[in-house]
């Protein structure tokens, strides 16, 4: 059996995307330059991309819709014209013990500490928000927000729709989680006070966009840290894995 | 945005018309997450695949060309292409198959009316097709195009030689092919 031969016999696989990465080089090459094998390919190519035709219609969940819209938004930096809802906001928490929890005070308390202390920290090691800018709109602002230690090739974009009284957060480069763990995002206030703003899990590429259903009024600071999955945590119990200013 | 035919859809799109990006989600939402669930058979990583491939079409509206095919073909595709990724477990910008860029001739330039006729008859078709042909070549079809396997992965599970599942693979598109063209479905 000649090159030809044997490759045109891959035709159909390849356009059904069946075929070995290499192979798959290998099969666009000859294609490109055989005249046959590329009329063979466009016939065949219509007829599989009818397939999709034999799958059922399913109603997708009525929040999808919402995340469509609102990662187009924040993908091209315009406003979102519908207010997603997918993270549904938790019920504020201040980093200071409850005294209804006293037997977690300490860790409470230790955690707020630890929090306000690296954030500050990382601010003056200048490992974060160092490329946040302000656009010259009112309605819209951007700021960066970058990982450190394990998370130190994350990077997240930080737009807030201040009209909309919404934020959408782009992250990327996430590291994938261990079972049963989540990352959650934090809002800091100037004195230390982190209220829990939305818990996710990135994709299988590391990205997800956040919706914080609130205003960033008031606060200065956002860190993300690993919490366990699905709720997360009322409190920090890790240092920032990323932080980035927010005024 | 409802009666639009697809080229001036797409203009919309490009022009960043979240309106029309939610038309364009009310049209085929239900079919592109059947595809993406059928495929991947996990209703939160279909959301991600369907998401991302509505995503694909908004970032990329300008490069459409609807000489090369419909805005659905073209979302389907994609939808397809990311739940298989999702499959597999890779990255999109691994793909090293070229995508799939059928030329279904289809309602794209027809009112809303029409488009849900023709949306119709074409499934129709396509499952009478795939149910004319031999069982062996439809499962051949299938396993690539919604289970993600390459051609040597189904010649292992099947337990045939895999240049037979090549020639599977091929009679049924012709088959198709064929079936399609006959009843005014794809270009000649």
């Amino acid at each position: 059996m000649s090159e030809h031969e044997e490759l045109e016999a891959s035709v159909a696989a390849w356009v059904l995307g069946a075929v070995d990465t290499d192979e798959a080089e290998l099969m666009r090459v000859h294609i490109d330059a055989c005249a046959i094998c590329r009329e063979a390919a466009v016939r065949l190519r219509r007829a599989a991309g009818a397939l999709p035709l034999a799958a059922d219609d399913v109603a997708p969940p009525a929040r999808l819709r919402e995340r469509v819209l609102t990662a187009a938004a924040a993908s091209r930096g315009s406003l979102a014209t519908s207010a997603p809802r997918r993270n549904e906001p938790r019920r504020p928490v201040r980093m200071t013990p409850r005294a209804t929890t006293r037997a977690r005070l300490p860790i409470y308390a230790a955690a707020a500490a630890i929090l306000l202390a690296l954030v500050v920290g990382a601010v003056a090691g200048d490992l974060i928000g160092r490329d946040s800018v302000r656009p010259p709109t009112s309605t819209v602002a951007r700021f960066a927000v970058v990982g450190n230690q394990e998370l130190a090739g994350a990077r997240a974009t930080v737009i807030d729709l201040k009209s909309d009284g919404v934020v959408l957060v782009d992250f990327n480069g996430l590291p994938a989680l261990r079972s049963g763990k989540v990352y959650e995002v934090w809002l800091i206030t100037s004195d230390g006070r982190a209220d829990p703003a939305a818990v996710f899990v990135p994709d299988s590429n590391g990205s997800k966009v956040v919706l914080v259903n609130r205003s960033l009024e008031g606060y200065s600071l956002m860190a993300v840290t690993r919490e366990a999955g699905p709720a997360g945590s009322d409190a920090p119990t890790e240092q920032p894995q990323m932080s980035g200013t927010i005024t | 945005m409802e009666g639009l035919a697809d080229p001036d859809l797409a203009a919309a799109l490009v022009a960043g018309s979240q309106d029309a990006l939610a038309e364009l989600y009310d049209r085929y939402a239900p079919l592109a997450y059947g595809v993406a669930l059928r495929v991947l058979g996990d209703p939160a990583r279909a959301e991600d695949a369907v998401q991302e491939a509505f995503l694909k079409i908004w970032n990329g509206a300008s490069t459409f060309d609807a000489r090369r095919g419909s805005l659905r073909t073209w979302l389907l595709t994609a939808v397809r292409n990311r739940s298989i990724d999702y499959l597999r477990g890779r990255a999109a910008h691994e793909r090293q198959e070229q995508e799939l860029v059928p030329e279904l001739v289809e309602a794209g330039a027809r009112s809303d009316p029409w488009r849900q006729v023709s949306l119709s008859l074409e499934r129709t078709a396509v499952r009478e097709a795939l149910t004319s042909i031999p069982a062996e070549q439809r499962q051949a079809v299938e396993l690539a195009f919604f289970g993600g396997y390459t051609h040597r992965e189904i010649a292992d599970m099947t337990r045939v030689p895999l240049s037979t599942v090549k020639g599977r693979m091929r009679l049924a598109l012709e088959k198709l092919s064929s079936y399609l063209q006959g009843r005014g479905l794809v270009d000649v």
